[in-house]
């Protein structure tokens, strides 16, 4: 070895890993053992609706609004990371590279900001508000109840 | 150090492994994460020969950096898609649209 | 701990973390209930991540850990959030025994046939036996990726804005279809459609009755 290895630097961080994962192990096959073993029933194990009888499943929907937060969030993400690999380099001080990375960088904050400016204007005014969400819900909300309970429920 | 073969019987692991998730799967979201296993496997295999070669040193983790990328933007697209298929069918199971074919 | 050989810690490392990847990337395959299987793979992300520092390539790992487990695990996530009928394992099916017996054999033809090419192939002669630190060297990395290659910069950043675009565009076309007027900068944008012909795959929920949205 002409030099030392990375990874002898990151040890510690796999030690920590591996004794977190042996630490929830741990928790949870404790509590396995301490907990009292009975059987169990249907009525035992079936979810609580505070007295009512639960009817359906119980994952709703939800609107696609949030979805495309999450999606420009991977974009910018990305963008990110080039920056990040620009920024712990000196590439944009020294004298030598200084003038042509500077149009790169440039052009390429350009386009992304771009594109991810064009899409806030596409994206509708009540999308940003939330009041269309709420209605969504609401909607979704009433036709599994009217589903639901034919006879006008409670 | 660990030799270059280990490297790639472990890569080539990986692909096997997505490619299986890929075949035989029918719900869209497993065959997409086999599609993200998949692209693990090259991606160790690309910078375990970045390591050993040192005129692709630089080469190899560059290209991984623009892969990682375009990975990371067709997924999201992937995903649009997987949510306009369930609008369209109802679930994501892949029989449901190959079954409704012969009607 | 220097003092140990960092050979023999090299291999040890390199089979724990292979056996854990492996297992998770199986778990994530395989494993009944989806959102564990979308867990898994973000957590597999992660120790992928953990190989490419073995690999003495730190910014690869700085970025799979942020783009891959922070950005894809996380859209994976939200999409399985998203689909109620796929977070019933009850309603999954899964694929015949015949077809899962092909399958299973072609990758592990695949497998195989790779791994010889891997073992078998002279890969110490073709290289150069000279090793170089290139770890510490993040400036030689952003020289190559931006000096040299910036024009691939500025397709990958043309790529990710279609990309993002056509999914956000896709996402609001079928809302057309189905809600209220939508209204944008430019006023009312989209007028309410009620779909007559829409496929009774959708359990027979009738569409909602349209209202016009006040902004």
């Amino acid at each position: 070895m002409q030099t030392s290895r990375l990874f002898l630097d990151f040890i510690p961080v796999i030690i920590w890993a591996l004794l977190a994962m042996a630490l929830v192990i741990i928790m949870l096959l404790a509590s396995w053992v301490l907990r009292p073993h009975v059987l169990q029933n249907s009525e035992k194990t079936s979810t609580y609706e505070c007295g009512e009888e639960p009817v359906g499943p119980a994952r709703i929907s939800y609107p696609y609004n949030y979805f495309v937060y999450t999606v420009l969030f991977v974009v910018i993400d990305v963008m990110g990371a080039f920056l990040w690999l620009l920024s712990s380099s000196t590439l944009l001080w020294a004298n030598a590279t200084k003038y042509e990375v500077v149009w790169q960088v440039v052009v390429f904050i350009l386009i992304v900001m771009g594109g991810v400016g064009f899409v806030m204007k596409m994206i509708p005014r009540s999308f940003l508000d939330g009041k269309e969400t709420l209605d969504v819900y609401r909607r979704a909300k009433a036709e599994r109840e009217k589903e639901q309970y034919p006879t006008g429920g409670h | 150090m660990v030799p270059l073969s280990w490297y790639l019987v472990l890569a080539f692991m990986l692909i096997g492994l997505g490619g299986y998730g890929m075949m035989v799967k029918r719900n869209l979201i497993r065959i997409l994460i086999g599609a993200e296993i998949m692209g693990n496997g090259v991606m160790i295999a690309i910078v375990a020969i970045a390591l050993f070669n040192p005129a692709f040193s630089f080469t190899g983790q560059g290209l991984i950096i623009l892969v990682i990328s375009v990975a990371a933007a067709h997924t999201a697209l992937a995903m649009v898609l997987m949510l306009m298929y369930n609008r369209r069918y109802g679930s994501v199971d892949l029989g449901t649209s190959v079954e409704m074919e012969g009607q | 701990m220097q003092g140990f050989d960092p050979a023999l810690f090299e291999q040890i490392e390199f089979l724990l973390l292979a056996g854990i990847v492996l297992v998770l990337a199986y778990l994530a395959l395989e494993h009944k209930e989806i959102v564990y299987a979308a867990f898994f793979f973000g957590f597999m992300a992660s120790f992928v991540a953990g190989f490419f520092l073995l690999l003495e390539a730190p910014f690869i790992a700085g970025m799979q850990i942020a783009v891959y487990t922070g950005g894809i695990s996380t859209l994976i996530i939200f999409a399985v959030l998203l689909l109620p009928r796929a977070q019933d394992s009850t309603l999954e099916k899964f694929a015949t025994p015949r077809a899962r017996q092909i399958s299973l054999v072609i990758a592990v033809v695949v497998t195989v046939m790779t791994g010889f090419l891997a073992v078998l192939f002279p890969w110490a002669e073709s290289f150069n036996e000279a090793f170089v630190s290139i770890s510490q060297d993040l400036n030689g990395l952003a020289q190559w990726l931006w000096f040299e290659n910036g024009i691939y910069v500025q397709m990958i950043a043309l790529i990710m804005i279609t990309s993002l675009v056509g999914a956000i565009s896709l996402l609001r076309m079928d809302k057309a279809e189905q809600l209220g007027a939508i209204t944008g900068e430019f006023g009312v944008e989209a007028k309410p459609v009620l779909i007559d012909d829409l496929q009774s795959a959708e359990d027979g929920q009738s569409v909602p009755e349209p209202k016009e949205v006040d902004e």
